[in-house]
């Protein structure tokens, strides 16, 4: 303790007073030694003022180039991220091709046919092909920031729409019946996750950002009844009138889903080719 | 009074020659200014109180600079750099207030 106070009172160097009183008793030194010793403190201000104007100007240097790193990172991020969508429309784009192709080889038999038409169902229950028909449409908003607060306050007080809220009503609409889902445009099958990466939900890993906009193709005349009668809309309409959380349900006649991105494999690789075989099994 | 001329003097050679410091100095210099300041307002202070002298203001502007730099130094090598260069800095900038409140009193009488 007497260290800090003797810190804040005695904020002079102790020298000054010592020398004073050396002089007070053996008056001042001579006058060479006086000369070398202001030409000392000479330097040592001017010294003073370099270092002062040194690191302000090294101060003002480094922050555009912290600025200019970060724009970098930014630029790189969004051409990564262009580069991600083109190289997916590309996918979408062979694997029309490759529908296409897969018809025009299956459909000359009927077991081929048959084929086609289990291929078909598969890919519309896995999310590969784009979808169309009767649909709800669920919108989730941030409550509104109240003047002065910050995104964390919004947090904090609840009118934030987190990842599970989403979750919830993902998997409210599945339960309701829905036939295929999808987050901001974005499909929802078997194998996407929803989860919070920071303050953002991802989707997929890709952020989406509010208003989150759920489409779920179904059954028109039981899936919006049936969802807003779950427990998942029995929450989110009293966070809606505590928080100030938005929260809206509509039917919507006609929607289209995109296809979900080609599933990554990750350790399956392709097999041999089996050679067709003459006699066959049916 | 000479002093103070020499440091005027010596912002505008460092606002005329725009001088860079070398990498290696660079970690210190933020520390080293703090450090600079205090001495050139303990001298201050010490003009007003009628005390200065040449010589205590030579070796505390030194000491400080250099103890400064070298806290900074040993702060790095044992992993508490930014907490001690943090320490510095409250030190030396409760001096600085201490010594610009005895200024305003000399100046103002208040």
């Amino acid at each position: 303790m007497s260290l800090l106070v003797d810190m804040m009172t005695n904020t002079l160097d102790p020298g000054y007073a010592e020398a004073a009183a050396s002089r007070a008793r053996t008056g001042a030194p001579d006058a060479p030694r006086r000369a070398i010793q202001r030409a000392g403190a000479v330097a040592a201000a001017a010294l003073a003022g370099l270092i002062l104007v040194t690191a302000s100007s090294e101060a003002r240097r480094s922050a555009p180039e912290l600025a200019k790193a970060r724009a970098d990172l930014v630029g790189q991020v969004r051409q990564r991220t262009s580069q991600v969508t083109g190289l997916q429309r590309q996918v979408l784009a062979l694997s029309a091709k490759v529908a296409r192709l897969r018809q025009a080889g299956l459909g000359g038999t009927s077991s081929g046919r048959r084929l086609a038409a289990q291929l078909a169902a598969l890919q519309l229950a896995a999310g590969a092909v784009p979808v169309t028909g009767p649909a709800v449409r669920v919108t989730l908003t941030d409550a509104r920031l109240p003047a002065g607060a910050t995104d964390s306050t919004r947090q904090d007080e609840g009118g934030q729409v987190l990842d599970t809220d989403l979750q919830h009503v993902v998997n409210a609409l599945w339960a309701s019946g829905a036939e295929a889902i999808a987050v901001n445009d974005q499909r929802v099958t078997a194998l996407t996750s929803i989860r919070a990466a920071g303050n953002a939900i991802v989707v997929d890993f890709r952020p989406v950002d509010p208003p989150y906009v759920v489409t779920a193709l179904g059954d028109p005349d039981t899936l919006e009844q049936s969802f807003v009668s779950s427990s998942a809309a029995a929450a989110l309409r009293t966070y809606s009138q505590a928080y100030g959380l938005g929260f809206a349900v509509k039917g919507l006649s006609d929607a289209t889903l995109p296809a979900a991105a080609a599933p990554a494999l990750y350790a399956a690789r392709p097999g041999a080719v089996p050679t067709p075989s003459t006699g066959g099994s049916s | 009074m000479i002093a103070a001329v020499a440091l005027v003097i010596g912002v505008v050679v460092g606002l005329f020659v725009q001088p860079t410091a070398p990498t290696w100095l660079q970690p210190y210099l933020p520390i080293a200014v703090v450090a600079a300041l205090d001495a050139v307002f303990g001298a201050l202070r010490a003009h007003f109180d009628g005390i200065f002298d040449d010589k205590v203001f030579v070796v505390s502007f030194v000491s400080n600079v250099l103890v400064a730099a070298l806290i900074v130094f040993l702060g790095d090598q044992l992993g508490v750099g930014a907490a001690l260069s943090t320490a510095v800095t409250v030190v030396l900038g409760i001096r600085i207030f201490g010594n610009v409140a005895a200024i305003r009193r000399h100046l103002f009488r208040a």
